[in-house]
């Protein structure tokens, strides 16, 4: 008896000790400690956070941030070199999921040498992970979370560089009723924060103009089959589905929708902006679709070729997902902040706390020329470039729409 | 009036077409409770496994011009993807079987449930990150018609997957009903130690049924990569979900109650879904499921037995 | 080899001993109180809400314990409770707070006494959930009962998700723009006054200490009712449903206490959770959840207090460890940072494997219940082998006493 109770004791003891040592490395995971054996001998070692999904349904757009970030920061690093500072990045998944999100929140901002935070695509995760963020003194400049409720939070240290769902919703109501003559709509949202606020805008928008919603129903994210749903919106025959969430569930739904015999496209927001949603729903189905996204097209822009080359050198036979350019020009609103800090306090100031906060006083006042277009922010720490571009499926991809 | 009726019609069709894939999916679930009586976690991964196997195969084959040079030979790409993705889905689970199950077979009830689970999360990591974390298209390499019928559009896909999912399911039960090996399943399913003293050898029956439980829920993966032009990593949770709970409906443990089960849950969640609310939709599944049980404890056709956790 | 076979078995003497086994105890306190301050102390926030959350989840194995470990009816949508826990706790707040700002009983700097006000009633909504829930459908066995809980935690999941009432917010979760989940009373407090030097007494610590003490509580609790009446009463229906309604447990009723009491953790621990993260969504309360919660029981040990509460901080802090542990200096040697975040990546196959391979050395689970360890199992060969045995004896010994009469 006393031997089954010791061994047990002493599973105990073996797996409490197992789970110091490994804890006790991640104790030592201090900036301060270690800046010593940098490569870079007295260089500052600085860290930009980055975090979104890189793993589960919506990897795809979060990789394709961390992408993004790791184009400017290292196009910036030599530069910063160059003011005493080592640049690198500190990625961490999010798994697009709130409680995940906050401990990477918490991982990122327990090592001090970060300075600033480019993350979270999903909106339900930023705004949680906001909390820790303003708690910690560190700016967080989201590259995609666009619910308006993330900046309406009172946090002077949040930012974001899309446009909210306000103004895209009610652009794209706008739109679809003055110059595509849509006059009805069914209206589906993903019950997600991003597709319900862009949802339920684009309906208040669409009826403010005098449309009609003749529908408007919930689906949840992962459901496969939308045949029961595009069946009875069929019957009741809208001009336009106009879909509030993400590109898988949306394309199936134009999949879905066409093969139910249903004549009108669907619409969406920036979720839906990608080469995938016409893979999956398939050329024929996705023909004459509609999205809206914010910023010009990357081709309009004079740094969107530049981007485009850059893109193609480092991430040879990748794709440019919707939220690369505005996870460069984030990562570039937190770079430009830094040189202005270390240029101000000093190379060395710009972990400290001081530092910290001179960087989000840095941010608030952000004026630059990014590849989205113009960058700076308002009062709320929200885009002021509202520019939105609609974009239509044309053979088989994403063109700027023109009449 | 009529267009009225078609769309009821058309929903009809939807349900069953969606019914068809949990049928397939549920058989699975059913085979193994009935035999070794757990729920075994990681079938719903079956069903993305077999979905990934036919992709694969169907795009190999399809570089060879044979095979899409004529209807015969389509037929016949279509017939070897098939029957490749099942026989790859089974061994799969005999093999999970032999690793993850058959060490516990003596363990308290719940073990092999966490096993499952853990072999589930393994095998959805896997897929996310060996192949991709994405949704990929899924081609479909014969022209899909849609006949117009009233006002129902019926897609010559649909009618497809309900014929050969009751085909498959009329071979499963002919061979359970009639042929030797049936049989012995049959004997194993209602009382394993006395089957095996009557000689029938326990081990190859168990492998038996995780062989054609996977299989069919391969079958139903590809299914789904046609009918919905995509397969994902993570598609087989929410049919897992939806075929358990049809095969408990049915009477865990009944053949032929798992096959009415599925038709069931795909049906009223379709009319639910076009008559009642899409958000709730999977409520009024679980609603059913929940009256069922209250009223006929065994399901529908299956029998109160006595069990513990 | 030898060497550390030696040293194993004098490990196990030392532990074996009265003291042996005080000092391990008083290690063991040291390390819950104490390791969250050093890891607060070096800055490492993280680390210290890794434990917070180790904290909550051990609550809410302990709670399914009693259903799962005592009970044994499986119980595979627990996280709903959790959920109505939270919504209740958030909902009720926002209320009290409205009615003592109305009432004028709030001055310049309101404090949120909501959480403190609340959290002996906070078991209630839990309760109240979990008999609702069970009374219908706890005549169900086995694993039917199995499916139906797990149909009942997918409806509060899709109803909390639908804005059930109008109560919930949906999928954007709450707090809704407009309102605010002001800083719990007290942690203000011990912010001002406890922190000293570069040591700050951060809401996290706060929080950790709390839950800290309520999972001591439960612990206390939870012994008490497995050597209670009706603790007895669970391990004779979990044996024998038949049997032990026969001398006279009600059945019914005993199953729906375990499900009551089982629910009331839940309730707390997702009353704890909304307030300390300030934020709760119904994404935070998916089925996968629910698994999760059952394999912590089934891994740690069913029916055992310390099996639990280990299998507990297993799940919940090694996909997070071993995600931070790839990215940390001691690794950095090498593992380059590209090699470090695919560990990351991979954290969940491992899981899973483990999982599997941890199930098959060790079914019972890491610490199983010495009670239910010695449980007849009618598959289990080696116990009837035994059974058998023991009865051969029995009744050869009552031959030869007869012989010798």
């Amino acid at each position: 008896m006393s031997v089954a109770k010791s061994k047990r004791l002493f599973a105990i003891i073996a797996m409490l000790v197992m789970l110091a040592m490994v804890v006790t490395a991640c104790g030592g995971n201090d900036g301060a400690e270690n800046g010593g054996d940098n490569p870079g001998g007295d260089l500052v070692e600085v860290k930009i956070g980055v975090s979104s999904p890189f793993t589960g349904d919506v990897a795809a757009l979060g990789t394709g941030i961390r992408n993004g970030a790791q184009l400017a920061i290292e196009e910036a690093a030599p530069e910063l070199e160059e003011m005493g500072i080592s640049l690198s990045m500190l990625a961490v998944d999010d798994a697009a999921d709130p409680k995940t999100g906050v401990n990477a929140a918490n991982q990122m901002v327990s090592d001090s040498a970060v300075v600033g935070i480019v993350a979270h695509l999903n909106s339900g995760v930023s705004i949680p992970a906001s909390a820790v963020y303003n708690e910690a003194g560190v700016v967080q400049v989201s590259p995609a979370s666009t619910n308006p409720a993330l900046t309406l939070q009172g946090f002077e240290n949040v930012f974001r560089v899309c446009t909210i769902d306000t103004v895209q919703g009610s652009f794209a109501a706008e739109y679809a009723y003055d110059e595509l003559g849509f006059t009805s709509v069914a209206v589906i949202d993903d019950s997600t924060p991003y597709g319900e606020g862009l949802a339920a805008e684009f309906a208040a928008a669409f009826e403010a103009k005098g449309g009609e919603i003749t529908s408007t129903d919930k689906i949840q994210v992962k459901d496969l089959d939308f045949t029961a749903l595009v069946t009875k919106i069929r019957s009741a025959n809208p001009d336009l589905i106009y879909f509030g969430g993400m590109y898988t569930e949306a394309a199936l739904v134009s999949k879905q929708s066409k093969e139910a015999g249903f004549e009108g496209p669907v619409m969406g927001g920036d979720g839906l902006y990608t080469q995938q949603y016409i893979d999956i729903a398939g050329a024929a189905n996705a023909e004459g679709d509609f999205a809206t996204s914010i910023g010009l097209p990357l081709s309009e822009q004079p740094k969107g070729q530049e981007f485009q080359d850059m893109f193609e050198a480092t991430f040879p036979g990748q794709t440019i997902e919707a939220y690369d350019t505005y996870a460069y020009d984030a990562t570039m609103v937190v770079v430009e902040a830094i040189k202005a800090v270390a240029a101000d306090l000093g190379a060395d100031a710009v972990t400290s706390v001081a530092g910290k906060q001179a960087i989000i006083e840095a941010v608030a006042v952000t004026d630059m020329q990014g590849v989205t277009g113009n960058v700076s922010f308002d009062e709320n720490g929200d885009t002021t470039n509202k520019a939105v571009t609609p974009y239509v499926v044309r053979d088989g991809a994403w063109v700027p729409y023109t009449d | 009036m009529s267009v009225e009726l078609g769309i009821i019609a058309q929903q009809f069709v939807n349900g069953l077409t969606l019914g068809g894939m949990y049928a397939l999916l549920a058989l699975g679930y059913t085979l193994v409770y009935g035999i070794l009586l757990m729920i075994n976690f990681a079938h719903a991964e079956m069903f993305m496994f077999g979905a990934y196997v036919g992709l694969f195969t169907l795009q190999g084959l399809s570089r060879i011009e044979f095979f899409t040079s004529s209807g015969p030979a389509l037929l016949l790409l279509y017939l070897l993807t098939f029957l490749i993705a099942m026989v790859a889905t089974g061994i799969l689970g005999v093999i999970i079987e032999r690793f993850a199950y058959r060490p516990l077979r003596h363990a308290p009830r719940l073990a092999p449930l966490i096993s499952a689970i853990g072999v589930s999360l393994f095998l959805q990591n896997a897929a996310l990150l060996w192949i991709s974390s994405r949704s990929l298209p899924f081609p479909v390499l014969f022209e899909v018609r849609t006949f117009r019928i009233g006002g129902a559009s019926i897609s010559s896909m649909q009618i497809l997957i309900i014929t050969v999912t009751i085909l498959l399911m009329l071979v499963l039960d002919t061979f359970i009903s009639r042929t030797r090996l049936g049989k012995s399943m049959r004997a194993t399913s209602q009382d394993r130690e006395t089957a095996g003293l009557m000689g029938i050898d326990i081990n190859r029956v168990i492998a038996l049924t995780f062989f054609i439980g996977p299989a069919l829920g391969g079958a139903a993966g590809i299914f789904s990569g046609m009918y919905y032009g995509n397969i994902k990593y993570n598609m087989g949770f929410i049919p897992g979900i939806k075929a358990f709970t049809a095969a408990v409906v049915g009477g865990i443990g009944n053949l032929r109650g798992a096959m009415l089960g599925g038709f069931l849950i795909g049906l009223l969640e379709s009319l639910a879904a076009a008559y009642i609310s899409t958000g709730y939709k999977d409520v009024i599944a679980f609603v059913i499921l929940i009256i069922v049980l209250i009223f006929k404890p065994g399901g529908l056709l299956g029998e109160s037995v006595a069990e513990k956790v | 080899m030898g060497a550390v076979r030696n040293g194993l078995v004098a490990v196990n003497d030392f532990f074996s001993t009265r003291p042996g086994r005080i000092g391990f105890f008083f290690v063991l306190a040291l390390i819950t109180l104490f390791l969250p301050v050093f890891f607060q102390a070096a800055g490492n926030v993280f680390m210290v809400r890794i434990f917070a959350l180790v904290g909550i989840y051990v609550l809410l194995a302990l709670g399914l314990n009693i259903v799962v470990g005592y009970a044994g009816l499986l119980n595979l949508g627990y996280i709903a409770f959790y959920a109505v826990g939270a919504y209740a706790g958030m909902n009720l707040g926002f209320l009290m707070q409205e009615l003592l700002v109305g009432l004028g009983f709030l001055g310049e700097r309101p404090e949120n006494w909501s959480y403190w006000v609340l959290l002996p009633f906070a078991a209630v909504p839990g309760v109240l959930a979990g008999i609702m829930i069970g009374a219908p459908v706890l005549r169900l066995r086995g694993d039917y009962l199995a499916i139906v809980t797990l149909g009942f935690g997918e409806i509060v999941r899709i109803a909390i998700t639908n804005d059930i009432a109008g109560i919930t917010n949906g999928a954007s979760g709450l707090p809704g723009v407009g309102q605010s989940v002001a800083p719990v009373a007290g942690q203000m407090w011990v912010r001002e006054n406890l922190s000293f030097g570069n040591f700050l007494f951060s809401k996290d610590l706060y929080w950790y200490y709390i839950i800290v003490a309520l999972v001591l509580f439960a612990i206390f609790v939870i012994t008490r009712l497995d050597n209670s009446r009706l603790g007895r009463a669970w391990v004779a229906m979990r044996e024998d449903e038949v049997a032990a309604s026969s001398v006279g447990v009600n059945i019914l009723t005993t199953k729906l206490w375990a499900f009551a009491l089982g629910a009331a953790w839940g309730g707390i621990a997702g009353h704890t959770y909304a307030y300390w993260v300030g934020f709760i969504s119904p994404e935070s309360f998916n089925f996968m959840e629910s698994v999760l919660v059952v394999c912590m029981v089934v891994l740690g040990g069913m029916g055992s207090i310390p099996g639990t509460i280990l299998g507990a901080v297993i799940i919940t802090a090694a996909p997070e460890i071993i995600r931070v542990a790839a990215t940390s200096p001691v690794f950095a040697g090498f593992l380059t940072p590209e090699q470090a975040a695919l560990v990351g990546d991979y954290r969940f196959l491992i899981f899973g494997g483990l999982m599997v391979v941890m199930m098959a050395l060790r079914p019972q689970g890491i610490l199983p219940s010495k009670r239910r360890a010695r449980e007849l199992h009618p598959i289990d060969d080696t116990i009837l082998a035994q059974e058998n045995q023991q009865l051969w004896e029995a009744e050869h010994k009552h031959e030869s006493d007869s012989d010798l009469l």
